[in-house]
């Protein structure tokens, strides 16, 4: 050992470390590369139980292995798929639904009402705490399903639910059923494309009302595509087509769900030709996209909705003079074009033009870009001198937030800070206990196709993601009476009167409209996506 | 020697509980609203809230949380993540690729780091010293953001030597690049490191009387000069290593390399308690046994270190 | 563990010296150093750009315009504009104050600790050892991200507060391990020095042979750690800035600028370039102050 020990033992180590390394690597050649599959590119889904799911990821995943009982076609309409009619009553109160015979799960089970009326029961139940569980809630029977803490975060434990099941669901033989509300509302059909609504087969109840310990890993659809194995966590999921399907048959034979952490990642397989379709193509890559993918980046509406919102509570921001001129300081073209390179269009409405109802500028002349006046008005409203734009900083915002204080600085010759919070939930924490954080920066994108889903949420007293506090009782009943109207024309109606009201009050900024911006591989053509950011997979196909 | 192993061995026991308790305690102090970090921008209605909370004893204090994990760990169940995974299953799927990556990265560069600090401790003040130097120099203040992506644009897109991204079950064809990457993280102490030791014996008595009894020049440096300059090297790049598991969140972003470092921003991100503390301990394991085997080099390198 | 030569007690007396002492020897070396003064000159003129920016420049760094977003260098700003259209030359000047301020404290409290960790383990050995490894080992496994959320919560609730003294105070703490490690090698291996045993034997203290005999021999490798720690310290900061656990409100930084300007490298490079070049000029000062300190403390070069 004495001599040349050291270096043997260098050498000794290194060969350890290479053979450490070495072993149980290089089996990546898995990969195979069927005719007729293609790669779709996706961050990993949090849950691939259907009332568990409320991401585009998971969404996606789950679009290719259930069949819904309605789709929406170009003008965001709803048609039904599974259902073989969708009826209501003249309050638009019961809604009877009538499946397609025939359908099975991939394992072989028919679909019958049964498996309807279980999932969304499931989904409902309140301890089973499903993210989409509030998407039952019109339903009769939710509220009896749910229960409260009494001492919020106390040692106390919480009663258990009055209700197992949603009284508003009722079969009529095995393939109808009715399902009642607690208000009329017009729009049903088009809440019932969303994932929650899907069916789940027996075999996925270990118990009545407990799922199995391992569907959540490997789901059993009634769609056009099977899950090959299991989802494979932070790495792929693999789905092949089912055969013999009795609904619309997609053109291609199976499709590997790529997972990855980071869009940068995903961009550079696309432009490998490792990857067919990548949904998001990040800001710093748009710079080179066209050049890289040239016709195959394109660009599609999506739903998405950016805005601020103004703290209502701090005394700095109650009058609606001082939201008006910061909505006017602000030059939103200038923004979507040299920080989003045309990637998001200028948003000068409060509900996404991609639903019926939307009118292109609605927000009038406070939405436009008018520094001198801008200056007058906050002037004489005396708004503050130091604005704060609070944001998350794990969303990619800094860019734009430090744009646009840098607008309002220079307009209203106010001194203006970016905040930034680790992530939402702090953020969203501070608003809830009224700290000082300024205006806030939110988006929304969203459930089902209808000016109510921006409307509801966004701005009524009680609103799922109303978290600045905006409180109108003008606007909540001119929503409420849209909701009940009897047809959707009428129901549009009344929800442009109350968009009118926020146009007037801006308890918001509205910002920027968000697009699918998208890129593909020369190996597949008819690439589309749909306003949920969806691949269309029933029309993509493998170039010849 | 075999006493003192063994005492490191029962110190290690008692360091690891005492690491889960410090992370777990972490965590509990990080933590502000878990649920809510869980949906991301989703609202949360509150009987899902209420459910959640129970069904991971967040209303609990902070002992009987960290009672009820001890009682899992204790049976060998690491317990369930926030997003109802296994953290046994994520700890299986995340440490073997990480371990490949970072092993291939140190070996990367101890192997520059030393060739090279040996030259310029040699020649100090020599240009192939300078260029070491500004590469160091370039290396700092270059963050990995910059050089990972242009790595991987410049040898794996344009260029098309190495894969583009690696994935879970990467080789060490794949992880090549990566670990490349990586290494340009440590190379620069290290080889500094090295040429400081390296200078610094040279000085040293025993140098000169190895070259009065008329030793080889290259026997001198060889046996002589390295061996006693390697102390600090090792350990630094004992320490490195541990460093590189957990540290290279961008180099497995950019190369999607769902490993630890990936796994363990994701957990502290989303105030995933169990997560983080499953990984962490495990992390401290390696640093522990890393550190001895580091310990237990010193005694081969220089005789006169000795243990009992 | 105990070391096979335990350090014992002894008279404390200091031998009758020489006419100068360490500290005195190594200043009397210093001043005739080349590298020394370079390193001087150069970090002068950064703590200048860092007390007063405002001679070096007039231009404001937070007047951004986006209307001159990655405009070319010219007479009104030499270094062109970013991203936001600011100008970079005033931007990476301004941002010499925090990334000076945070990355010399940081180093500093770690290179602190660290010695104190690093000299005890090493030096007095058996259980006193095991205790701070095994404490380091710890601090070792826990992630930045989740100390600096930790800290960050506790030492920046106040929100007027620019988040300076908690990115300090962060960094330094959860940042000296690898010095300590670091010393702790160096001194297991010169407290077995024939030296060290002669001048035990001669019958020095703990303390002489602590700070007379095995600090100067176990420094080399510990003062480049810290050199290079100082560099990344202040890239460190950015990414806590960026995390929103940094530097609050509208802070500049050379790590943010850096940031900032990563996702844009390939459009324009040199929002990016030059505050790395002060970066890297920056840590290179530090490189070589610590080389010529180290040169004239060193023993075995008198």
């Amino acid at each position: 050992m004495r001599g040349n020990g050291p270096w043997k033992m260098a050498a000794g180590v290194a060969a350890i470390a290479l053979l450490a390394a070495g072993c149980s690597g290089g089996s990546s050649d898995d990969d195979e590369t069927l005719p007729n599959t293609i790669s779709i590119g996706i961050v990993e889904p949090e849950s691939l139980i259907p009332s568990n799911s409320t991401e585009a990821n998971g969404s996606s995943v789950l679009a290719s292995l259930f069949y819904p009982l309605v789709r929406f076609d170009e003008q965001s309409n709803p048609y039904t798929v599974a259902a073989e009619a969708i009826t209501h009553d003249k309050a638009n109160k019961v809604w009877t639904i009538r499946l397609r015979s025939g359908f099975t799960f991939s394992n072989g089970e028919p679909v019958t009402v049964d498996n309807y009326i279980n999932a969304w029961n499931y989904g409902a139940f309140g301890p089973n705490a499903q993210v989409a569980s509030y998407f039952f809630s019109r339903i009769d029977g939710y509220a009896q399903m749910q229960s409260v803490d009494p001492d919020g975060t106390g040692p106390e434990k919480a009663p258990e639910p009055k209700a197992t099941t949603l009284t508003g669901l009722r079969k009529l033989n095995n393939l109808t059923f009715t399902v009642t509300l607690s208000t009329g509302f017009a729009g049903w059909e088009s809440v019932m494309g969303y994932d929650a609504f899907y069916p789940l087969p027996k075999a996925a109840f270990k118990s009545e009302g407990v799922l199995a310990d391992n569907f959540g890993d490997a789901p059993i659809g009634n769609g056009p595509f099977k899950l090959k194995g299991t989802w494979q966590h932070d790495s792929k999921i693999v789905v092949e087509k089912v055969a013999d399907f009795k609904g619309t048959v997609p053109k291609v034979d199976g499709i590997t769900w790529k997972i990855y952490q980071d869009l940068g990642a995903q961009y550079a397989d696309l432009v490998a030709g490792n990857l067919d379709v990548e949904t998001k193509i990040p800001i710093e890559s748009l710079a080179s996209a066209s050049g890289d993918l040239g016709q195959r980046l394109q660009k599609s509406p999506s739903s998405a909705f950016s805005f601020v919102g103004f703290p209502i509570y701090e005394k700095e921001y109650a009058n609606k003079d001082v939201r008006r001129a910061l909505s006017m300081a602000i030059n939103r073209e200038e923004m979507t074009d040299q920080i989003f390179l045309g990637s998001e269009t200028p948003a000068t409405s409060f509900v996404s033009p991609v639903v019926a109802g939307y009118r292109k500028n609605s927000c009038g002349q406070n939405c436009e870009y008018n520094p001198t006046l801008a200056k007058q008005i906050y002037t004489a409203a005396n708004g503050p001198t130091d604005i704060k734009i609070s944001y998350n900083s794990d969303g990619g915002h800094k860019a734009w937030v430090d744009a646009m204080c840098n607008q309002i600085k220079a307009s209203l010759g106010v001194n203006c800070t970016g905040s930034p919070e680790p992530k939402l939930a702090d953020l969203l924490k501070k608003v809830r206990d009224h700290k000082s954080v300024g205006m806030i920066r939110l988006a929304w994108t969203m459930d089902y196709p209808l000016m109510e889903n921006y409307l509801g949420p966004l701005y009524t007293t009680d609103g799922s993601s109303n978290f600045y506090g905006y409180t109108n009782t003008a606007f909540d009943s001119l929503v409420r009476e849209g909701s009940e109207a009897a047809t959707p024309q009428a129901a549009i109606k009344k929800w442009q009167q109350a968009e009118d009201i926020l146009a007037d009050e801006m308890p918001v900024l509205p910002l920027r409209f968000g697009q699918n911006v998208y890129g593909f591989s020369a190996k597949v053509t008819n690439v589309s996506m749909d306003l949920f950011q969806k691949v269309d997979i029933y029309k993509i196909e493998v170039a010849n | 020697m075999f006493r003192y192993i063994v005492r490191r061995l029962l110190q290690m026991v008692l360091t690891f509980f005492g690491a889960t308790f410090v992370v777990y305690a972490l965590m509990f102090a990080a933590q502000d609203d878990p649920i809510q970090a869980l949906v991301g921008e989703r609202p949360i209605t509150p009987s899902q809230r209420t459910a959640l909370t129970e069904r991971f004893h967040l209303d609990d204090n902070f002992f009987a949380q960290y009672w009820y994990y001890m009682k899992g760990l204790l049976t060998g169940d690491f317990g369930t993540s926030l997003t109802n995974r296994k953290i046994a299953d994520m700890l299986a799927d995340a440490w073997p690729v990480t371990l490949r990556l970072s092993l291939l990265a140190i070996v990367i560069a101890a192997t520059i780091a030393i060739l090279a600090g040996v030259v310029s401790g040699i020649r100090r003040g020599s240009i192939f010293d300078n260029a070491t130097l500004a590469i160091t120099l370039v290396v700092l203040a270059m963050p990995i953001v910059v050089l990972a992506p242009l790595a991987q644009l410049v040898f794996g897109i344009k260029l098309g030597w190495f894969p583009v991204t690696a994935g879970q079950d990467a080789g060490l064809w794949q992880l090549l690049l990566p670990a490349t990457v990586l290494a340009s993280l440590v190379v620069a102490t290290e080889l500094r490191v090295t040429r400081a030791s390296v200078a610094e014996n040279l000085r040293a008595d025993y140098v000169r009387t190895a070259k009065a009894k008329g030793l080889t020049r290259a026997r001198v440096i060889g046996v002589h000069v390295l061996r006693n300059s390697l102390i600090p090297v090792i350990t630094l790049i004992g320490v490195d290593l541990g460093a590189l598991m957990s540290g290279a969140i961008v180099t497995e972003k950019v190369f999607n390399i769902p490993g630890v470092g990936f796994n363990l921003f994701r957990g502290i991100r989303t105030e995933d308690g169990p997560l983080v503390v499953g990984f962490v301990s495990v992390l401290v394991i390696v640093f522990l046994v890393v550190n001895l085997i580091v310990d237990l080099l010193y005694a081969v390198l220089d005789p006169r270190i000795r243990y009992e | 563990m105990s070391e096979s030569v335990m350090p014992k007690p002894g008279p404390t007396e200091q031998a009758p010296g020489k006419p100068r002492s360490l500290a005195g020897d190594a200043w009397h070396d210093l001043r005739r150093s080349k590298i020394f003064w370079l390193a001087a000159v150069l970090i002068a003129v950064i703590l200048l750009m860092a007390a007063w920016p405002s001679l070096f420049t007039s231009a404001d760094p937070r007047d951004c315009v986006l209307a001159r977003q990655h405009r070319g260098p010219s007479g009104a700003a030499i270094f062109g504009y970013d991203f936001q259209g600011c100008d970079v030359y005033a931007k990476t000047v301004y941002g010499a104050r925090y990334s000076i301020v945070v990355g010399v404290f940081a180093t500093l409290i770690a290179g602190l600790i660290g010695a104190v960790f690093g000299l005890a383990a090493g030096f007095f050995g058996g259980w006193l050892d095991a205790i701070l490894s095994r404490f380091i080992d710890v601090m070792l496994g826990i992630p930045l991200l989740l100390g600096a959320i930790v800290l960050a919560k506790r030492l920046s609730a106040d929100p007027q507060s620019n988040g300076v003294l908690a990115v300090t105070v962060t960094l330094g703490l959860l940042g000296w391990t690898t010095a300590a490690r670091v010393l702790r090698s160096s001194v297991v291996a010169a407290k077995n020095q024939d030296y060290v045993a002669a001048a035990r034997m001669l019958g020095a203290g703990n303390n002489r042979l602590l700070f007379r005999h095995i600090l100067p021999n176990s420094m080399a490798s510990y003062i480049v750690v810290l050199t290079i720690l100082l560099g990344i310290n202040i890239a460190s900061e950015a990414t806590l800035s960026f995390l929103g656990i940094g530097l609050k409100g509208n802070a500049i930084s050379w790590g943010i600028a850096i940031s900032e300007a990563t996702g844009y490298v390939r459009v324009a490079a040199g929002p990016l370039i030059w505050p790395a070049l002060f970066l890297a000029a920056t840590v290179l000062a530090f490189i070589m102050l610590g080389d010529a300190v180290r040169d004239a403390f060193d023993p075995k070069l008198r």
